[in-house]
């Protein structure tokens, strides 16, 4: 009976890693959020504390004075909270908390929520200074990829 | 004409307020000029409804409608480092806010230095106060943790006087790996003339009125990387003067208030724990029919909020005032003035629900059980005979942005 029991649980044991490491596989293609911006901006890449700044709507200047305009999904957009937490390394609630208090303060202003990654594409391809986020495997050539340092 | 006018724009607002909340759909955010131009606002109504004592108009068994915020604001960011940005607000609560229209903020915000370090500049015009976390947009429902903030930091009762002042704000951020620092100084003339603030310092309202004097706000913040950890620290020089009319018999005076205030804040994904602590340091000084008078008050609050799905919040609150911390229940104020111990300190359980129906209109219901009287406005509750010392609140709130 013991026996069973010890069978069954090393079973479990190698199958779950095993399950979840081809999901990670999976997932390594198409979840991963990359940060993207418009081509015409000529900035490999950035401090994440920039990054953050940026997406917190406090940092509105690019390295060579373009101004930043920055997209986003919804808040409950399951890429937007990959990439808050991955990327930013902070939840979507203080985004949006950071983004409230500084528009009814009357010192900053919401970014452009955008609803699908077809229309990321195009406003970030098409606006000068825009930043935002895609999959990795749904960035073109439109777009640059910005790396994070 | 004059009350005719004034039915006239409570049906107004109150026709908004209906639209705002029944069609969330239609209104959106305004964005105009390539979002360079931004407009929003909200409405919020709130019920009240107390055992004992009056709270934003009268309350005491009775269900009291009379609390309502509306605001409207634009931003204009030209050039990366300018924004143009006003708000125009409406407050009513109880007695004490009438719901007259007025400018919250009307500034001009330049970005004098900016880099990968940070960026450091200045506001012009009139400034919202940095007050503990939560003082800027106190007026927002959706920025507040509750319905009405923690009584014993953030008094409603002297609700303009905090709001914002005409002046100057220097301001200094640096962005970096090790966390985030944020340093304010607001120099200017916070609004003080109004009844309430008068009410509130000198008992009753007296012919005379008060201005204020230059008063000063500094406030640093530190936040981790994550912003899993946020500490703040807030001092403010507050002085204003009371200018008399000889029917007062007070012959002017002046009242310096400095408060010091710690916060602290550890968010999780789940949780966040929020806790604020202040001294505040009052003082009665030139009224020649007044003995002189100072006194430090303490108040604290721990707050927890718990996030039970995205859409649903739990709130648990303990918040505590005594308005002067050697006589921290009164007992020596009612032996010298006659008036009840329990009016000089209050203790507040708060329980709160918090249901986000979109992302633009929101619902909530609070618990109070209250304990004393300190944070009331003599305004509603303008006999001290009828208070009593223990009571409970139960408040309700719809809150629409767009």
């Amino acid at each position: 009976m013991k026996f069973v029991l010890l069978t069954g649980i090393a079973l479990v044991m190698l199958l779950v890693p095993v399950q979840s490491s081809i999901a990670t596989v999976d997932n390594l293609t198409e979840a991963i959020p990359v940060v993207i911006t418009a081509p015409s901006l000529n900035i490999p890449d950035i401090p994440r504390s920039n990054l953050r700044a940026m997406f917190a709507m406090r940092k509105h200047k690019w390295p060579d004075g373009t101004m930043v305009k920055v997209f986003v999904y919804r808040d409950d957009d399951p890429l937007h909270e990959k990439f808050s937490k991955q990327i930013l390394n902070v939840f979507p609630y203080q985004l949006r908390q950071a983004w409230d208090r500084q528009v009814y303060s009357g010192l900053g202003q919401y970014p452009e929520e955008v609803a699908s990654s077809e229309e990321m594409l195009s406003r970030i391809a098409n606006t000068p200074g825009a930043i935002g986020y895609v999959k990795m495997n749904e960035v073109n050539k439109n777009v640059r990829v910005l790396e994070i340092r | 004409m004059c009350a005719c006018l004034k039915y006239a724009r409570q049906r107004l607002r109150t026709l908004v307020f209906l639209a705002a909340a029944c069609c969330p759909a239609i209104v959106q955010a305004v964005e105009l000029m390539d979002g360079k131009l931004q407009l929003h606002g909200f409405v919020s109504q709130g019920i009240v409804f107390t055992s004992n004592n009056n709270f934003f108009g009268k309350t005491d068994d009775k269900v009291g409608t009379d609390f309502r915020e509306l605001g409207v604001n634009f931003s204009l960011r030209p050039h990366p480092d300018i924004q143009v940005a006003a708000q125009l607000l409406s407050l009513k609560a109880g007695e004490s806010n009438d719901g007259e229209v007025r400018i919250d903020y009307a500034l001009l915000d330049w970005t004098a230095l900016s880099g990968e370090w940070g960026r450091g500049g200045v506001r012009l015009g009139r400034v919202k106060n940095p007050f503990g976390f939560y003082n800027k947009t106190r007026d927002v429902a959706f920025t507040r943790p509750s319905i009405i903030l923690p009584q014993s930091i953030y008094f409603d009762r002297t609700r303009n006087l905090a709001l914002s002042s005409d002046g100057v704000e220097f301001y200094i951020e640096r962005y970096s790996e090790n966390g985030n620092w944020f340093l304010n100084l607001v120099s200017g003339w916070p609004q003080a003339s109004d009844r309430s603030t008068e009410v509130t310092f000198l008992g009753r309202n007296q012919p005379g009125h008060f201005n204020s004097n230059l008063t000063h706000l500094l406030q640093g913040i530190y936040e981790t990387v994550d912003g899993r950890y946020r500490f703040g620290l807030t001092s403010v020089w507050l002085e204003i003067e009371y200018d008399s009319t000889p029917a007062s018999g007070l012959d002017g005076g002046r009242v310096d208030f400095e408060p010091l205030i710690f916060s602290a804040q550890y968010n999780a994904e789940k949780w966040s724990l929020t806790g604020e602590y202040a001294f505040r340091h009052s003082k009665f000084d030139h009224f020649p029919a007044l003995p002189r008078n100072a006194f430090t008050g303490v108040s604290y609050y721990l707050q927890g909020i718990y996030r039970i799905q995205p859409k649903t919040e739990l709130l648990l609150r303990y918040d505590v005032l005594h308005t002067d911390r050697d006589d921290k229940y009164g007992r020596a104020f009612e032996e010298r003035s006659g008036r009840p111990a329990f009016s000089r300190y209050a203790k507040d359980w708060t329980l709160g629900l918090k249901y986000s129906v979109n992302p633009n209109f929101m619902l909530r219901a609070e618990y109070h059980r209250v304990t004393g009287t300190a944070w009331l406005t003599p305004m509603d509750n303008p006999d001290p005979a009828q208070q009593q010392r223990r009571w409970d609140m139960i408040m309700l709130l719809g809150s629409f942005r767009f």
